[in-house]
């Protein structure tokens, strides 16, 4: 009996069911992102369970948003919610869909695809508006949070590097770990941001929205993920380093997060927009890095030097104004770079909208750069002569100023960051002269060139 | 596309997670049932369940990624995933000494309560509605109820009946997450409306 009893509950354990979830889309057609040769017939869309259609289940979108789908049936057993569509002509188009879900809550999703051309990206379906101004100031918090982590480590590591009094040990954990926990909820925010967007559903309706065609689908998605894991691990190396007091775990911390920064590098203008390179990449993260070491030590030195270790101010000062003059270096090569590479044109920087926030930019870093030039040639000999006093005050007030501009300059790159870069120019192709047969094919390609640089076409909107 | 073709059935996820919290809540009857005088006999004890819980909320950071096929169950996973690696850091820094307060353990009380409320605002139906409904219901209620262990713990960590509710909460959990299967006969379709048993 009692063997029978254990091999019944072995059997029920690994006979698999459905989650106690809502219905999930398992296979659809045509699929995320596809693109097709011919029209299909019908669109597919197969779920876990058994759903019920809804009146407007599954809808195809035209890009001036005309629905062509038919009235959606169920096929119960094969768990199907299918519509019929007519032939459709060469295009891109959305599927919007919702279904009722066997617990009662409606399930719905959105996703492109594309009939003789390339499908456009899920955060570009029809009726996405992109990016607002709150996700503006959610990008923003994540650039201070990601400064406050990556910058608060490289400064306790690279700068103060031996042993701190406790106070000041206390107060960097306190930034860093402010800084990890902001990354992980901001970047949580940031992602349904994204998804609200994209699926254009009322709330009651978006928390049972389907996400995983951004999750999957896009660069912005697989960057979401992977940097959510990877600033996981680095907040349980950073508590361990407190824990255990182990010097080698704030090392794995930095490691972590430095690479793991490069998410916004990997999915970002410099890889989606053309012309993007991997230098374009290796430019965008160094910018990036660049801007957190000094932005982040900046408010360390504040923090945890000036009212936590009193002692370490000379050292910690002239240490960090060595440091900053070869990030600053960086930091302006990089950025010069890019600009250049994303501006086709000089007049790009006050006719486009992009360029002139990229002059707001330029504006306030050369107020910080004047700031931190103040620091480095005037205060910094004066502190290595072994002046102090009323000199620590003043540095203090005088660091808090420089602060609050590099945070404006954040804040003024995450409005960049959600902006489009102006279209780069077509390529000229080789035509022979006088030739009407390759004048019409000049006109083409133009054509076709003009299409893949359409804002909607890119991978990431404003990303 | 290559990470969702390796995707396991969520159920399976579940009964992963069930695992870690029948083995959490063994861990805490056993330290229940013999007094924290002996369970601190071996330098390593203290540091069990706590660890246990920081890695299950390590380990949650992955299910709140990849199952992104609603923007609630992304945010409850996340909720969870948060308040397990909190409780157990909070756990590990007063076993370690690095925290002195006992009032720390209070965190305990806050991630069942932060559970309990995950689970019961990602309902929307009524207890009987479904085997899922009636999961979500119990579990929530189970957590946001027994959440007084916790922190009756915070203020008499001598309290046999708050450290045994505590660990048998877990064990309850366990069985409830155990429980998530489609065609179990106790949690079966309570309601027509929750559509026909289809598997």
């Amino acid at each position: 009996m009692r063997r029978a009893l254990v091999a019944a509950v072995l059997v029920a354990l690994a006979v698999p069911g459905a989650a106690f979830a809502h219905a999930s889309l398992k296979h659809e057609t045509p699929s995320f992102g596809e693109e097709l040769k011919v029209s299909p017939r019908r669109v597919v869309l197969q779920f876990d369970q058994t759903v019920d259609a809804l009146p407007r289940g599954i809808q195809v979108l035209t890009p001036s948003g005309k629905n062509l789908a038919g009235k959606p049936y169920v096929v119960t057993a094969q768990r199907q919610l299918v519509a019929p569509v007519p032939k459709l002509p060469k295009g891109a188009y959305t599927i919007r869909w919702q279904a009722l879900s066997n617990d009662g809550h409606i399930v719905s999703g959105v996703y492109t695809f594309g009939v003789g051309v390339p499908a456009p990206p899920v955060t570009a379906a029809v009726g996405a508006q992109g990016p607002t101004g709150t996700e503006d100031v959610v990008r923003w918090l994540y650039f201070v949070a990601l400064a406050l982590l990556v910058g608060g480590l490289g400064f306790r590591l690279l700068i103060l590097r031996g042993p701190l009094p406790e106070r000041a040990e206390r107060r960097f954990f306190w930034v860093t770990g402010i800084g990890v926990v902001a990354i992980l909820q901001v970047g949580i925010v940031a992602f349904l941001l994204r998804g609200e967007d994209m699926l254009q559903l009322p709330f009651r309706l978006f928390i049972y929205g389907d996400l995983s065609p951004l999750a999957n689908g896009t660069r912005y998605g697989e960057a979401f993920i992977a940097m959510t894991l990877g600033f996981a691990l680095t907040a349980a190396a950073l508590y361990l380093a407190w824990l255990l007091e182990r010097r080698w775990l704030l090392w794995l911390a930095f490691a972590l997060g430095l690479v793991f920064a490069s998410g916004l590098s990997l999915s970002g203008h410099s890889a989606a927009d053309p012309p993007h390179s991997w230098l374009s990449e290796v430019a965008d993260y160094a910018h990036l890095t660049a801007a957190m070491l000094w932005v982040g030590g900046l408010v360390s030195m504040i923090v945890v030097v000036w009212h936590g270790a009193p002692e370490l101010r000379r050292t910690a000062f002239l240490r960090f104004s060595r440091m900053a003059t070869v990030l600053v270096a960086v930091l302006l090569a990089a950025g010069t770079y890019l600009s250049i590479l994303r501006l086709p044109h000089v007049h790009d920087l006050w006719t486009t909208g992009y360029g002139q926030v990229l002059l707001v930019k330029l504006s306030l870093v050369a107020l910080a750069l004047l700031w931190g030039a103040a620091h480095h040639f005037l205060a910094a000999p004066r502190l290595a002569a072994g002046e102090g006093g009323t000199l620590f005050s003043r540095l203090g007030r005088s660091m808090l100023g420089e602060s609050a501009v590099a945070m404006a300059v954040l804040l003024v790159a995450a409005v960049l960051v959600d902006s489009k870069p102006p279209p780069q120019p077509a390529p000229r192709a080789p035509v022979a002269a006088h030739d009407p047969s390759n004048s019409l094919l000049q006109g083409a390609r133009t054509r076709i060139v003009t299409r893949e640089n359409h804002p909607s076409n890119s991978l990431l909107q404003g990303h | 596309m290559i990470v969702a073709g390796l995707m396991p059935q969520a159920e399976f996820v579940h009964w992963w997670f069930a695992t870690g919290f029948l083995m959490l809540g063994l861990v805490l009857l056993a330290e229940a049932v013999v007094g924290p005088e002996v369970w601190r006999k071996r330098a390593w004890r203290p540091y069990l369940w706590p660890s246990l819980c920081f890695a299950m909320g390590i380990l949650m950071w992955p299910v709140m990624t990849f199952f992104t096929n609603s923007a609630i169950h992304m945010v409850a996973h996340g909720s969870w995933a948060e308040v397990l690696m909190l409780c157990g850091a909070a756990e590990l820094g007063v076993a370690r000494g690095k925290l002195h307060s006992q009032y720390w353990r209070l965190t305990s009380s806050l991630a069942l309560v932060v559970s309990g409320t995950a689970f019961l605002v990602h309902e929307q139906n009524a207890w009987l509605f479904s085997r899922a409904a009636f999961l979500h219901h119990t579990l929530g209620w189970t957590a946001l109820i027994c959440a007084v262990f916790p922190f009756v713990l915070a203020f008499r960590p001598r309290s046999l009946v708050a450290a045994t509710g505590f660990a048998t909460f877990f064990v309850l959990l366990a069985v409830l997450l155990y429980c998530d299967r489609d065609v179990a006969p106790v949690f079966g379709h309570f309601s027509q409306f929750a559509g026909v048993p289809h598997r």
